[in-house]
């Protein structure tokens, strides 16, 4: 095989991944791992309200890319009753930006900022998820639990 | 030739790519359950309360004292609640009186005589958190002589 040949065959298979970009490549730029987050707030005190849980058990991995990008987080949480923020420690490439409320339907917000253009480059930070809720806000029992849908995009910054 | 035609059209997708705002992206599912949470606190855990009979005037028979020392703090995620008021002194000498005022939220019930009964001692508390200076009257009779009741209170919040 000639080195134009395998040029062609490497060509085209980067530009079928990026075709299909929007699954499964998307997916080998972000990715989400670990358990899926499951925060419990079980307790509380009278003047300081429900005690705010922390879960810190899931990562994310992503690449640098052709130029400088950043990460947005957004969510989907339909009837939301009670209060998830997030925040990115451990951040191995890129700056985290401060920890962000998640309120169902409201645009990206700024999650990771500043990385750097490389090429695949691999880098990854913690997820830490923190749930709050007032006593006014009511109970899951009442009210259903918050099932969000916590989506991480890489975006051209 | 071919090969060439190729490579520039797939590095060209490839780069379209790159150049457009979303590159990637991936989601999970996080659950927030939030519990069924009702506390209550004292903020002081005794009170003492002496009925002396200072400034009874001759042929009035009753004598009270007053204590507003005490300070209740709640906080519940349930809905429809009121807190009550019971004793653990099954026959008490003198009589003791409890009411709730000053509340930042509910509606205080009327003043009670404590018993070993709960009674009503702040209503409409649902889905809130608050304070109430909680506060003792003591009645004393002259026939009813001296002596000392030692009550153990307890406050308790539940379905209203």
């Amino acid at each position: 095989m000639n080195l134009n040949r395998k040029l062609s065959l490497a060509a085209l298979a980067i530009g079928l991944l990026a075709v299909a970009g929007e699954v499964a490549f998307g997916q080998l730029l972000v990715h989400v791992q670990g358990p899926a987050p499951n925060l419990t707030i079980f307790s509380g005190t009278p003047t300081g309200g429900p005690n705010p849980v922390v879960n810190s058990n899931s990562r994310l991995r992503y690449k640098k890319w052709l130029t400088p990008t950043k990460i947005t987080v957004s969510t989907n949480c339909p009837g939301q009753s009670f209060n998830l923020k997030v925040v990115a420690t451990g951040v191995t490439v890129g700056l985290a930006a401060p920890e962000v409320s998640l309120v169902s339907g409201t645009p990206g917000i700024d999650f990771i900022t500043g990385i750097p253009a490389g090429f695949l480059g691999q880098a990854d930070a913690t997820l830490k998820y923190t749930a709050t809720a007032t006593y006014q806000q009511g109970n899951s029992i009442d009210f259903g639990n918050d099932i969000h849908v916590v989506t991480y995009t890489l975006v051209a910054q | 030739m071919d090969g060439r035609v190729t490579s520039i059209a797939c590095l060209l997708l490839f780069l379209a790519s790159a150049g457009s705002a979303q590159i990637g992206s991936d989601n999970h599912t996080v659950t927030v359950r939030v519990a069924q949470i009702t506390t209550l606190q004292l903020n002081v855990g005794s009170v003492s309360m002496s009925i002396t009979g200072v400034g009874l005037q001759a042929g009035q028979d009753t004598m009270t004292a007053m204590n507003q020392s005490t300070m209740m703090l709640w906080g519940t995620n349930l809905n429809n609640v009121k807190t009550t008021v019971s004793t653990n002194l099954a026959s008490p000498r003198f009589t003791l009186k409890a009411r709730a005022v000053n509340n930042t939220a509910g509606t205080a019930a009327v003043e009670r005589v404590l018993s070993t009964t709960p009674g009503d001692f702040l209503l409409n508390i649902g889905r809130s958190q608050g304070t109430s200076t909680i506060q003792y009257t003591g009645v004393a009779r002259a026939q009813q002589g001296t002596g000392v009741d030692n009550h153990v209170i307890t406050f308790t919040v539940q379905s209203q």
